[in-house]
């Protein structure tokens, strides 16, 4: 497939087209035809779910951590959401696995890329053949979708673990691929939907941290994913102007639609308040990774108040206002005079 | 001559490729004991009697080498199973430790060195829990081991800290109370000082730590740590600095301090010899300038420990650069970050520095 036919062969396009065409082959019919009634993803909503307690957060030594390289947490049972171990990337990512009657999206993949060094691939298999028996489907059926929130190496290095598995696409590595990928026409204002197969998935653009960042919302769970344009820690803002329009995007879409939690890519913030500094691989109190749409509301308001670049703590995220290269929270323990 | 477009490493000072030798597998019309084999340095001569009393007088620095890479951390850090302790001897009274990156990021160096009465353990480690850094083990083992050696059965220990507030390098104290025959150099700054007898003369005056006919001067040093404190070894020759001076990011504590301490190190180097200076911990690259970030539990690409005496009057001359100001200043073998954050970064090259960024591991 050239690059041409690659960005208008989307996936959100291509969705429909693509399972009637899977009914033409006669195993696939057969295995059609013993497929159980669709899973209702459309009544009772938002659909419950929960965090847990405490995340898998890092140990004291990394090389005497003996947690799984990716914790598995079923938010609901056709939910997952993923975290990256600590003592394999300091950016310990979050990345949830939507499940549809059609297909799965896993969004984001880590930041370590070889399979022998962490099996992203093989922990979302044994995702998906667990949803599969549980509903009774055969997890050839589903196709998956492997796509993340913005490009940055933390999260898509797994990306290439995906490259051979059959019946997947997943996201290209540039700004024009991945807009093509959700077939949008107008970044970041437009807002598409991903059909999962009864579950949909609205996508939009949501610029800031990075150029290329998407904003995810899972009308199931209703959980608004908001990568690292937004999270509990330090969000690292390089770009303020289309970082507070992608904000008022947010809190414009809040208004209309109905959010359970606001969930970002990471957690670099204790429950107290207190600053895990970049780079840490043992966060023993970290926040919970969900936020309320209220404490996306207070962020956006202190977010009215900023003129300078700068740190800024809003009660709940630091806004690091294009602060990068420059300066970071902590101080030299260490000083005296 | 027609030029070779061929790459040849040797020629590019890269002779990794065993079979671009000339002799892959060794030479071998070499005979398998080279001149000088048998005439090594041992202290330990071949019918011993009693203990073995070795003469730690000689011209120019005792010989040794550290003639291993120093245990980097992996890039999945968990998976790491490299020694948690990293034991190198120098020579024979001297060892350097290192603290696995993958145990703890700040992986400090810790040195062991034996004298005719003694042995002395300077700093001792970021980690307190003896199961993810059993130093106490190693270093009992090693002095066992020595001992064995020379013919003693009693090394009393004595162990002393570049700094007693710094929690990378007194972490490790924890695994030695108790320890039969040991002298732990107390960590609060006004006992420390009546330790070695400074009393009012701090900052000035040196201390002594007498380890048999092996005398360790003691020299206070704080500016990074206020109560910081250098080791000097006349038998090595080596100035143990801690986190004073070393290839990495050095935090100022109060820059006064440290710029006067360095200047007395200068004059305390002046009058003897100083083959090496060895740090507390490496954050350099190789490559000039460049260093790898706190909390990084892969670093393929460090530089080594062992620093010139020379660097101390590099260390004075940028020191008073930025004297005074909250900056950071990079220079070729370490950074200086005063009254600035220690994740500060900077625009700023040195000039005349060449700007090379080392392959990026994934």
């Amino acid at each position: 497939m050239d690059r041409r036919t690659f960005l208008t062969y989307n996936a959100a396009a291509a969705a429909v087209p693509l399972s009637s065409m899977a009914l033409t082959g006669l195993a696939d019919a057969a295995s059609a035809a013993a497929r159980p009634a669709p899973l209702d993803f459309k009544s009772n909503l938002p659909a419950a779910g929960s965090f847990p307690e405490k995340w898998i957060c890092g140990s004291p030594s990394c090389m005497d951590n003996t947690d799984p390289p990716v914790q598995v947490h079923w938010y609901n049972p056709h939910t997952a959401i993923l975290r990256q171990n600590k003592a394999y990337s300091y950016e310990a990512p979050f990345a949830p696995l939507y499940f549809g009657n059609d297909r799965v999206l896993l969004l984001d993949e880590g930041f370590v890329q070889l399979r022998n060094d962490w099996d992203l691939r093989g922990v979302v298999d044994q995702c998906i053949d667990d949803w599969c028996r549980r509903n009774g489907r055969d997890p050839a059926s589903l196709e998956l979708l492997v796509a993340f929130s913005h490009l940055h190496a933390d999260h898509y290095a797994a990306t290439n673990q995906f490259a051979d598995r059959p019946n997947t696409r997943y996201m290209g590595l540039t700004h024009e691929e991945m807009v093509g990928f959700w077939g949008m026409t107008n970044f970041p204002e437009e807002r598409v939907t991903l059909d999962l197969g009864g579950r949909d998935i609205l996508i939009w653009g949501s610029p800031g941290h990075v150029v290329s960042e998407f904003a995810y919302y899972d009308s199931y769970t209703q959980i608004l994913y908001t990568g690292d344009m937004f999270y509990r820690g330090r969000c690292y803002i390089s770009f303020w102007q289309p970082w507070f329009d992608s904000m008022k995007r947010l809190i414009d879409f809040c208004d209309t639609h109905p959010v359970t939690h606001v969930m970002g890519c990471h957690v670099e913030i204790s429950r107290d308040g207190q600053d895990y500094t970049y780079g840490m691989t043992y966060q023993p109190d970290e926040a919970p990774v969900e936020m309320t749409v209220q404490q996306l509301r207070e962020a956006f308001a202190y977010a009215q108040t900023i003129t300078e670049p700068g740190i800024y703590f809003t009660g709940t995220v630091f806004l690091c206002n294009q602060t990068r290269g420059t300066t970071t929270i902590d101080k030299n323990p260490y000083r005296y005079s | 001559m027609a030029q070779s477009s061929t790459y040849n490493p040797a020629l590019s000072g890269n002779p990794q490729s065993a079979t671009g030798r000339t002799y892959p597998n060794g030479n071998p019309d070499l005979g398998y004991n080279p001149a000088g084999v048998r005439n090594t340095d041992s202290a330990l001569p071949l019918h011993r009697k009693g203990a073995v009393v070795h003469n730690y007088a000689c011209d120019g620095p005792a010989p040794g080498n550290l003639g291993f890479r120093w245990t980097y951390g992996s890039n999945v850090a968990a998976k790491n199973r490299d020694p948690r302790v990293q034991v190198v001897q120098y020579n024979e009274d001297s060892f350097v430790l290192r603290q696995n990156v993958c145990v703890h990021w700040e992986a400090p160096f810790t040195y062991l060195l034996f004298g005719n009465a003694g042995a002395l353990l300077i700093d001792s480690g970021a980690t307190a829990d003896a199961r993810h850094y059993p130093l106490r083990e190693t270093v009992d083992a090693i002095i066992a081991r020595w001992g064995q050696a020379r013919g003693r059965s009693r090394i009393p220990l004595t162990i002393a800290l570049t700094s007693g507030e710094d929690v990378a390098q007194n972490q490790g104290l924890v695994q030695f109370a108790g320890r039969p025959d040991t002298t732990i150099v107390p960590k609060p700054l006004e006992v420390m000082k009546r330790f070695y007898g400074f009393g009012g003369s701090w900052p000035s005056g040196t201390g002594r730590i007498d380890l048999g006919d092996r005398v360790i001067e003691v020299i206070p040093t704080p500016g990074t740590h206020k109560d910081g404190v250098s080791f000097y070894d006349p038998y090595c020759d080596f100035l143990f600095t801690g986190d004073l001076l070393f290839p990495g990011k050095i935090n100022i504590g109060n820059d006064s301090d440290f710029i006067a301490s360095l200047e007395r190190l200068k004059g305390f180097v002046a009058s003897r010899p100083v083959k090496w200076i060895l740090g507390g911990h490496v954050e350099m690259m190789f490559v000039p300038g460049k260093y790898y970030p706190r909390f990084a539990t892969y670093k393929p690409y460090e530089r080594v420990l062992e620093m010139g005496p020379a660097l101390i009057d590099e260390a004075i001359q940028y020191a008073r650069e930025v004297k005074g100001k909250d900056m950071m200043l990079i220079r070729p073998d370490f950074a200086l970050f005063n009254g600035v954050s220690p994740d500060q970064r900077t625009r700023v090259w040195p000039e005349g520095v060449p700007k090379i960024d080392p392959p990026h591991p994934f």
